[in-house]
């Protein structure tokens, strides 16, 4: 109870703090650089997210833990979630600084596949009827994907840049002044402490569903 | 330990001799069905046809030619093994045997002579298609010696991430569908490589170090890894 | 005639449910070398399924299963080398003759390629002349006695059979019992059916609907 209302607060503080208390960075249009306190973390987040998707498949796959699969599942929707808010807020983000909605840029490419790969993680968990079967599955290829994240992260950037000079968008730079970084760190924690919050919830959703199940038989 | 090494020495023999006969028995009875090489074949050349008609040899510029055509190209072979080479699974699951063949052999052995049967009809695909593709679109490639290694080792790549997807997908609903949904985020990072590596040897730019071929195979060693320890798991029930 | 290596079959509080249909429970017993023993009950009462969980085919809810062979353990990797299973629900390759599925079957459990064990095996089920036919065009008989030949190429210690009989005429049914008397020297049979002269084999009875 208490966190749910100090989370609240402490966005409330980082959402008036990123504008007020922040100038604008250079080199953007206008005040189009605050979206960092924004999209960053929810990319962040995202990644993050399927981090943990992955740790919970390779657990249950090890030790066939029910609340393995509850953290692969509920990670990777709310990773959907928060990959959905990253690519339009950078969509915005990239049409007022470069007039265009989309480029493929290699960040932009990367969040369509991880978009990509979720629709698919949860597409397999639909198309597949045995409940057992489903989560296994569901699992190996939840490390599959991950697996082929390496060579997004560190291909896709090297083969594509050097064909296309334009840089890519580069928000994570350090040459940050230091009240921007205490606001972005800020916006960090906050997004990490809401997602975490809400992993719990579903967590606990998924849990109660299987007890639920398993009072049938 | 030496003893142990032997052990799984001659282990790894009878796997591979086991697996020897399930790609085999694959192949018989695909000969006598014909029915992935057919999908496979007619998916391919129909969008070869349409591709080379309605753009030709000469309706792009020649300084797009090399991307433009190493996009159409590896557009044209992914989408063609996607609708074929799930069939090495999903026919097991159709006809029934899925049950004899969990039965008689074992998983590793299993997923080798699938993966090798797949491999077989890729590498058939490439054969046949590529050499159409670069006369039919006019596609002029200045060192093709990285060119048939960038298309080799890219379809490796592309036969062991579609192999572990088929496993997968057997026995769901909507498999066709679910197959191209599976592999695609899969395979995305292989294709950009091979296209970048084509368009490479397209230009006849510096190919020292063999990049994308490089990254081609680490894929495909990396995803054969990881299948061969995920693929028991999916196989049994 | 060689001896026969001991085998032994040991079943610890197996049970099974699927979603919310609660299968069988607690199912326990033990087999020694030379026993067969009959599972009855009615139908959908699991005689099957419990069969296909001792095959390594579907994963219990709860329990286990010990096999040993010669007093040592046999490990989960190795069991199918030590089972064969005949069930209704079992398919074989169509579009491969008789003779071919069984030297693939043969081969794939890690035999060789030389096919006179192979054609050994279908005479004794009584294919002798139709080795070269292709499956798909096998009677049903002919199918349920190619399924005991694949059953049997790798003289498997323990042997299950799901309603053995079913599509079988006389001649083939005398050709189940002998097999049953066989296999009583190699090891342990397990029969699932419902069929008196079939239960009628077994030293003991496990009825599942009680």
């Amino acid at each position: 109870m208490i966190y749910k209302i100090m989370l609240a607060l402490w966005m409330c503080f980082i959402l008036a703090a990123s504008f007020l208390l922040t100038d604008p960075a250079m080199g953007f249009p206008g005040e189009t650089s605050r979206i960092l306190f924004f999209h960053v973390p929810q990319a962040w987040v995202a990644t993050l997210s399927f981090l943990l998707s992955m740790i919970g498949s390779v657990v249950f796959l090890a030790k066939r833990r029910p609340k393995a699969d509850h953290l692969a599942l509920a990670a990777a929707e709310l990773g959907f979630v928060f990959c959905v808010l990253a690519t339009v807020t950078g969509s915005i983000f990239a049409k007022a600084t470069w007039g265009a909605y989309w480029n493929w840029d290699p960040r932009e490419t990367s969040i369509v596949i991880l978009l990509m790969i979720y629709g698919a993680y949860f597409a397999l968990r639909s198309a597949v009827a045995d409940s057992e079967k489903k989560k296994v599955f569901a699992a190996a290829y939840a490390i599959l994907a991950f697996v082929t994240v390496p060579f997004l992260v560190f291909i896709v950037p090297r083969i594509t840049v050097s064909l296309h000079p334009e840089n890519t968008m580069n928000p994570a730079n350090p040459g940050m002044d230091p009240k921007t970084l205490m606001v972005f760190l800020g916006s960090l924690v906050a997004y990490t402490g809401l997602f975490l919050w809400m992993l719990r919830l579903k967590m606990r959703i998924l849990f109660l569903e299987q007890l639920k199940n398993k009072k049938k038989v | 330990m030496k003893n142990g090494r032997w052990i799984t020495q001659t282990e790894s023999l009878t796997c591979l001799s086991e697996a020897a006969a399930i790609w085999k028995r694959d192949l018989k009875s695909e000969f006598r069905t014909r029915y992935a090489v057919n999908a496979i074949l007619m998916f391919a050349f129909t969008t070869l046809i349409a591709v080379s008609f309605s753009i030709g040899a000469f309706r792009i510029e020649e300084a797009e030619k090399p991307f433009l055509d190493a996009v159409l190209l590896w557009i044209i072979l992914v989408f063609s093994a996607l609708s074929g080479l799930s069939r090495s699974f999903v026919k097991e699951e159709e006809a029934g045997t899925m049950d004899i063949l969990k039965l008689s052999a074992s998983p590793h052995a299993v997923f080798l002579g699938k993966l090798f049967f797949n491999l077989v009809l890729l590498g058939a695909l490439e054969v046949i298609i590529v050499p159409f593709f670069v006369l039919l679109m006019g596609y002029d490639i200045k060192f093709p010696g990285y060119f048939w290694a960038m298309v080799v080792s890219a379809g490796l790549g592309l036969g062991t991430a579609t192999t572990i997807v088929a496993a997968m997908i057997a026995r769901a609903s909507v498999r066709g569908a679910l197959f191209s949904v599976l592999s695609f985020p899969l395979l995305l990072p292989l294709m950009i490589t091979a296209i970048k590596g084509c368009e490479r040897a397209a230009m006849g730019l510096n190919t020292a170090g063999w990049p994308e071929v490089k990254i081609a195979v680490a894929y495909t060693v990396i995803m054969t890894i990881v299948s061969i320890f995920l693929f028991p798991m999916i196989w049994e029930e | 005639m060689k001896e026969a290596i001991p085998f032994a079959l040991n079943v610890r509080r197996l049970s099974k449910h699927f979603e919310e249909t609660r299968l069988f429970e607690d199912i326990s017993f033990s087999l020694v070398h030379g026993e067969v023993f009959a599972i009855t009950g009615w139908n959908g009462s699991g005689k099957s399924t419990l069969l296909r969980i001792i095959a390594g085919l579907v994963r219990p809810s709860a329990g286990d299963i010990e096999m040993m062979s010669n007093d040592s353990v046999v490990s989960k990797d190795s069991r199918r080398k030590f089972i064969g299973l005949v069930a209704p629900a079992l398919s074989l390759y169509d579009e491969l003759t008789g003779l071919e599925n069984m030297v693939f079957f043969h081969k794939v459990r890690g035999g060789n390629s030389d096919p006179s064990a192979c054609l050994d095996v279908m005479r004794q089920v009584g294919l002798a002349g139709q080795e070269d036919k292709p499956c798909k065009d096998y009677s049903s008989g002919m199918k349920q006695r190619l399924k005991l030949a694949q059953a049997l190429i790798h003289k498997p210690p323990l042997l299950l059979l799901d309603e053995p009989g079913s599509n079988l005429d006389n001649k083939g049914i005398k050709i189940v019992e002998d097999i049953i008397c066989e296999q009583r020297k190699a090891g342990i049979i397990l029969i699932a059916s419902n069929e008196k002269r079939e239960v009628d084999y077994a030293d003991r009875i496990l009825n599942l609907s009680e």
